[in-house]
C-alpha cells in the first residue's frame, strides 16, 4: 500500500485487571480507505476503538491517528476524529439541529460554519426533514444517523464508527451502509462490526479480531485466497444419480481429493469434496463420472465464502485445536 | 472559553427541559415563601429580609443535590460521557462547563426569591445594600454547595446515590456541625482544650455562621474565603475523580 496510513496501531494492549481485552495488536488503516474491523461480540473491538479515540489510555503499546499519538497528543487526535460510539448515546431532550450546534461548539467551530455544516451533514445523512425534531421522538435508525452526522460535523479526516448498524431494520441497514460506502475517499473510516457481509459490502480492507488478537487482515479477496490455502474453504458439491457408496469411493480415490462426503442420498446423490479443486481437477471429475455412466446433475463450488473463514478463525474451539 | 460556555448552556437548558428543574424551583419558592411569611412579613415589624437569607441554606441543602445529581452521573449511565470525552475538550473545560451550568441554574433559583423582596418593598423600605450582600452570600454559598454536588455526581453513575451523598454532606455542614458545636459548648460544662478546639473547628466548618454576616449587610473576608476555598477543594477533588476514572 503506497498510501500513508492514517491510523497506526502498534502492539496495543488493554488489560481490565488481569483480563487482556486487547492483546498486543498491530494494524494500519490507509488514508481514504474504509476498513472493516470485524470480530464477534466480546472480541475487543470497542476496547480498541476506545483507545484510538482517547477515551481510555492503553495499558501498553501505542496508537497514532493522523500522525498524533493518542496518549501524548490526545487533543489533536480528538480534533481530527469523528467518532460514533456503540449505541450512539444522545441528549434526548434536545432537538436535532440544536444538538448538532452544541456539538459544533464543543469542537470550537464558529457559528457560521456550524450552520453551514449542519445543513450539509443533515442532507448527507437524510436528516433534513428532522432538523427540528426532539431527539426523543426519533426512531433508532434516525438516532444512528444523527450520531453519524455528528461524527461528520467538523469534517474530520478520520471517522471511527462502532457497530453503526446494530439495532436497525434491514432497509435502514442498507441505507447506512450506502452512506458509509460513500464516505470512502473523502474520509478514512474504521468501521467496527460483527457482521461479515457488512465488510464484504463496504470495505476494501478487513481486520479480523477475536479474543483480543488480530486473526487475519487483508482485502476480502486476499482473505478468500487465504482461506482457500488453508484448505478450509473451497469445496465442491456434486449432484448425480448412482450408487452412493460407489460414487464416494471412486471420488475419494482421485489423487488430490482429500475427502468425499455424502450429503444426501435419495434419488439423487449429493457429494461434497474437499482438497485440490482447480479447473483440471473438475474436468477430471466430470470425465470420470461420465465414464462410469452416472448422470451428472450439478457441479458447484461451495464454502469458499468469507463467512466460513470468519466463523472458523474466530471459533474458540478451532483455535484451541490449532 | 466558548466550549466551556457551550457546556454550561446545555446544562442549564437541560435542567429547564426536565421536570426536575421546575420541581426544584417550585419547592424552593414554597419554602422561601414560608420563611418570608413566618419570619419577615410581620405586621408592624421593620422591613428586614435578614431572616429569610440567614436560614436560606436550610432549604438549599435539600434542593441543590437535586440540581447537581445528574451532572456527571447521567452522562456515565447513558454513555454520553464517551461522546464528551472523545470531543476535543479538556477535562478542566468539562468540569468548568458543568460547574458553571449548575451555578447558572442555581442563580436562577435564588433569583426567584426576588419576588419576596418586591412584596416587601410594597410594605416598607428594605435596605437594598443588605439585600445585595445577602444575595452575594447566597451565590458564594452556592459555589460550595454546587461543587459538593458536582463531586458526588462525578463519583457514581447512580444519580440518586449522588443526590443522597451530597445531601448528607450538606446536612453535616449546614446543620449537624453547628448543632454538635452548640451541644459541646452549652450542655457539657467541661472546658478541655481539645474539646474547645473541636468546637471551634466544627463551628468554622458550619455554613450558618458564615451566612449571618452577609444577611446583616456585612462583608467579612473570612466568610468569603471559607466558601471560596471549600468550593476550590471540591472542584479539585472532582477533577481528580474525573482523571482517575480514565484509568479504570
Ligand atoms: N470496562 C470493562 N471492564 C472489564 N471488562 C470489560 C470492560 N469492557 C469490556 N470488557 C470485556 O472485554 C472484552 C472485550 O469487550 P469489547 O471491547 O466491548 O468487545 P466488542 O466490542 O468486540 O464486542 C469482553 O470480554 C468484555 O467483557
Ligand atoms: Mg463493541
Amino acid at each position: 500500500m503506497s498510501q500513508p496510513a492514517e491510523i497506526v496501531v502498534e502492539q496495543l494492549t488493554k488489560a481490565y485487571g488481569k483480563f487482556l481485552a486487547v492483546d498486543n495488536i498491530s494494524f494500519a488503516v490507509p488514508k481514504g480507505m474504509v476498513v472493516g474491523f470485524l470480530g464477534p461480540n466480546g472480541a475487543g473491538k470497542t476496547t480498541t476503538i476506545r483507545m484510538l479515540t482517547c477515551f481510555m489510555p492503553p495499558t501498553s503499546g501505542t496508537a497514532r491517528v493522523g500522525g498524533f499519538d493518542v496518549f501524548h497528543d490526545s487533543l489533536k487526535v480528538r480534533k481530527n476524529l469523528g467518532y460514533l460510539p456503540e449505541n450512539a448515546p444522545l441528549y434526548l431532550e434536545m432537538r436535532v439541529a440544536e444538538y448538532l450546534h452544541f456539538r459544533g461548539r464543543l469542537r470550537g467551530m464558529d457559528r457560521g460554519s456550524i450552520k453551514k455544516r449542519i445543513d450539509e451533514v443533515t442532507e448527507l445523512c437524510w436528516l433534513s426533514d428532522r432538523k427540528r425534531w426532539p431527539i426523543s421522538k426519533l426512531s433508532k435508525g434516525y438516532r444512528q444517523r444523527l450520531g453519524i452526522a455528528d461524527a461528520l460535523l467538523h469534517n474530520p479526516p478520520v471517522l471511527v464508527l462502532d457497530e453503526p448498524t446494530v439495532g436497525l431494520d434491514p432497509s435502514q441497514i442498507r441505507e447506512t451502509r450506502k452512506l458509509i460506502a460513500n464516505l470512502a475517499g473523502l474520509h478514512t473510516v474504521l468501521l467496527s462490526t460483527h457482521i461479515l457481509s457488512e465488510v464484504e459490502l463496504v470495505c476494501r480492507k478487513v481486520i479480523i479480531i477475536g479474543r483480543g488478537k488480530i486473526l487475519a487482515q487483508g482485502s476480502p479477496e486476499e482473505l478468500k485466497q487465504q482461506c482457500a490455502q488453508r484448505g478450509s474453504g473451497a469445496r465442491l458439491v456434486l449432484e448425480l444419480r448412482g450408487p452412493a457408496d460407489q460414487i464416494r469411493t471412486a471420488l475419494a480415490a482421485l489423487p488430490g481429493i482429500e475427502q468425499a462426503r455424502i450429503i444426501s442420498d435419495n434419488a439423487v446423490c449429493a457429494v461434497e469434496l474437499s482438497g485440490k479443486l482447480d479447473g483440471a481437477m473438475r474436468e477430471q471429475i466430470a470425465a470420470m463420472v461420465q465414464q462410469r455412466g452416472w448422470a451428472l446433475r450439478e457441479m458447484r463450488s461451495a464454502g469458499a465464502s468469507l463467512e466460513e473463514f470468519f466463523v472458523q478463525i474466530t471459533d474458540p474451539g478451532a483455535a484451541a485445536a490449532a | 472559553m466558548s466550549t466551556t460556555l457551550a457546556l454550561a448552556r446545555r446544562e442549564i437548558t437541560g435542567l429547564f427541559y426536565s421536570p426536575i428543574g421546575y420541581i426544584v424551583l417550585a419547592i424552593y419558592l414554597l419554602f422561601v415563601g414560608l420563611l418570608f411569611s413566618l419570619l419577615v412579613l410581620q405586621p408592624g415589624a421593620i422591613a428586614d429580609p435578614g431572616p429569610m437569607f440567614q436560614w436560606n441554606h436550610l432549604i438549599l441543602i435539600f434542593v441543590v443535590p437535586f440540581m447537581t445529581m445528574s451532572l456527571f452521573s447521567e452522562e456515565y449511565r447513558s454513555g454520553r460521557i464517551e461522546t464528551l470525552r472523545t470531543s476535543p475538550i479538556t477535562d478542566f473545560q468539562l468540569l468548568m462547563g458543568k460547574f458553571l451550568g449548575a451555578m447558572g441554574f442555581y442563580c436562577v433559583v435564588i433569583a426567584s426569591s426576588l419576588i419576596f423582596i418586591l412584596i416587601l418593598s410594597l410594605f416598607g423600605r428594605p435596605d437594598y445594600m443588605t439585600v445585595l450582600t445577602s444575595y452575594l452570600g447566597l451565590v458564594l454559598m452556592g459555589l460550595l454547595m454546587v461543587s459538593i454536588g458536582l463531586f458526588f455526581s462525578a463519583c457514581t453513575q447512580h444519580q440518586i446515590l449522588a443526590a443522597m451523598s451530597s445531601c448528607v454532606t450538606l446536612v453535616a455542614l449546614g446543620i449537624l456541625f453547628q448543632a454538635i458545636s452548640y451541644f459541646l459548648g452549652s450542655a457539657l460544662g467541661v472546658s478541655w482544650a481539645w474539646l474547645r478546639t473541636l468546637r471551634h473547628v466544627l463551628r468554622y466548618l458550619a455554613i450558618e455562621p458564615h451566612m449571618v454576616n452577609f444577611s446583616r449587610g456585612i462583608l467579612d473576608s473570612q466568610n468569603i474565603v471559607f466558601f471560596l476555598t471549600g468550593a476550590g477543594l471540591f472542584l479539585f477533588l472532582t477533577y481528580v475523580v474525573l482523571e482517575s476514572r480514565k484509568w479504570r
